[in-house]
């Protein structure tokens, strides 16, 4: 995987409402980490169009029919739990 | 107070790309956001505005024709356009109504936690739309902010009350933890919902039935997954409408190839830019709802409570994703056939499992409750758009979202309760 940035596919069930907020703050904890990777949006119902090239999915719904590991991106919307999936996010991307 | 008046009305007169702004930057300043931040809200908050505007007009232009072709060569007289719930939002948002529902939202929320009439901490601010929405056609049927206002108090009272009352059942089926929905249209559909449930128990449907079966939901979405696209929606529909204005009206075959593909395009490109430009507005709130999220958590810190979220959480539901897919077909078909209907679905097709996202976690899962109920809940909701569209024409062009003037206005799906309130409201008190 080396020469190209990570790609992180965000999912949700509007592409507009909780992917935004999720994507705002992951772009946060990269920029903060120093990561490059290029993030993505889609629909739940897109996600298995969408995820063909993605690295990561970082879902706050339900993801059906795709063979990239998800990650529950709700800690970031309800501010509970941030920390962990913070971890678990950058591990992914470091060792992947 | 006059002097409040008067600051305040010389505000929403700039219109909403310009009044939005100032009064996000405000809220986020009260809200304890740094200045920099609160202003960068602010003006994010207003570009989603001037974007969408941008997608209205490319929507009505490419389908006011259209419409008009389909009333002169059917007689179908489907002239209110759907243009879906983010436009719908934006309209709420950018109306008199809409400039003050975070400080009456908030204060509902805070004044009920205060005296426990309810245990949710509704963060999700992005909904708070919905609220506007019951208020703004209030507002625009009756002439009284105060009705307005009052709307959409009982519509946020309703929303709390009820996501409290569903969330035990949600947070079993999802295996969620301290999570309620408290989304101001799911929690309106349960006023379908619980009753086509009843019945369906009396009618013994789906009775003694386990959850459907996942693999039998994916055997399923295989072969319809194309209807969870909505820029092929958007396509697809645009080839049909346009087939349908203009082959009857006699043009060469390279005019008509022009106008339908043309049609076919500009709905697929509003399938695609809607969310977009919407996301834009979106993401000059998240900094608000994150305000708001810690000073609620911080003052009810300790107490049991249950942290109020979009259904956009369920959609991905694998029963409720699958009837979604169903459902877009069903719904076109139901607006041609059902007579009186004039709303064109089209928007909101990207957004049909919405529409039953509650119903799933209701009936446990089992497929045919879900679907029955998303059917009624589809049926009931067009003719209430129907009769609510001319109001929402209203709003939209009292925020200055300019369309062409003709055939085709403004439409949407309607909120039950919204429609009650505003019903009774225009029966009472109307102009």
């Amino acid at each position: 995987m080396v020469g190209r940035a990570k790609r992180i596919l965000i999912v949700c069930g509007t592409a507009i409402a909780t992917s935004t907020m999720v994507a705002m703050k992951v772009e946060d904890l990269l920029k903060k980490n120093g990561i490059k990777a290029e993030i993505r949006r889609a629909l739940t119902s897109e996600a298995r169009t969408a995820s063909k090239d993605v690295d990561l999915i970082i879902a706050t719904t339900q993801v059906q029919d795709v063979s990239v590991p998800v990650i529950s991106g709700i800690p970031f919307i309800t501010g509970i739990g941030v920390d962990k999936v913070e971890q678990e996010i950058l591990s992914r991307l470091r060792d992947g | 107070m006059d002097a409040i008046k008067a600051i305040y009305d010389f505000i929403t007169g700039f219109g909403p790309s310009v009044m939005m702004p100032i009064i996000i930057t405000i809220l986020g300043l009260i809200l304890g956001a740094q200045f920099g931040r609160a202003i960068r809200a602010g003006i994010t908050v207003g570009i989603g505005f001037i974007g969408i505007n941008l997608v209205i007009g490319l929507l009505m232009g490419a389908l006011g024709p259209v419409a008009q072709g389909m009333v002169q060569n059917w007689h179908v007289q489907l002239t209110y356009i759907d243009v879906g719930w983010p436009a719908q939002a934006a309209i709420a948002f950018g109306t008199k109504i809409g400039s003050v529902i975070f400080v009456v939202g908030i204060l509902v929320n805070l004044i009920m936690l205060v005296f426990k009439l309810t245990k949710t901490v509704d963060v999700d601010l992005w909904n708070y739309w919905h609220w506007a929405m019951t208020g703004s056609l209030i507002y625009i049927a009756t002439g009284s902010f105060v009705l307005g206002v009052i709307g959409s108090v009982i519509h946020a009272v309703y929303t709390l009350v009820i996501a409290d009352l569903t969330a035990p059942t949600i947070q079993k089926y999802f295996k969620w933890p301290d999570l309620s929905i408290s989304q101001g249209w799911a929690t309106t559909s349960m006023i379908i919902i619980w009753p086509v449930l009843k019945l369906c128990d009396l009618l013994g449907i789906d009775k003694g039935a386990e959850a459907t079966d996942e693999s039998d939901l994916a055997k399923l979405r295989e072969r319809i997954g194309i209807l969870g696209e909505p820029v092929l929606i958007g396509l697809i529909l645009g080839l049909i409408v346009g087939a349908m204005a203009f082959v009857p009206a006699g043009l060469s075959i390279k005019d008509l190839l022009t106008k339908i593909l043309t049609t076919a395009m500009s709905m697929a490109a509003t399938m695609l830019l809607m969310p977009r430009v919407v996301a834009i507005l979106m993401e000059g709130l998240v900094p608000i709802s994150d305000q708001a999220r810690k000073f609620l958590q911080s003052r009810f810190a300790g107490r049991e409570f249950y942290i109020g979220m979009d259904s956009a959480l369920m959609i991905g539901d694998p029963l409720t994703l699958t009837v979604g897919f169903l459902l877009v077909p069903i719904t076109l078909i139901l607006a041609v056939i059902l007579p009186g209907n004039h709303l064109l679905p089209f928007g909101d097709l990207a957004a049909t499992p919405f529409f039953v996202c509650l119903a799933t976690p209701m009936s446990r899962g089992r497929f045919w409750r879900t679907l029955i109920s998303g059917t009624v809940v589809m049926i009931i909701i067009m003719y209430m758009g129907s009769i609510w569209s001319p109001l929402l024409t209203q709003a939209a062009k009292s925020v200055g979202y300019a369309f062409p003037e003709g055939t085709a206005n403004i439409g949407g799906f309607a909120n039950p309760l919204g429609w009650i309130l505003v019903m009774i409201s225009k029966l009472l008190f109307g102009k």
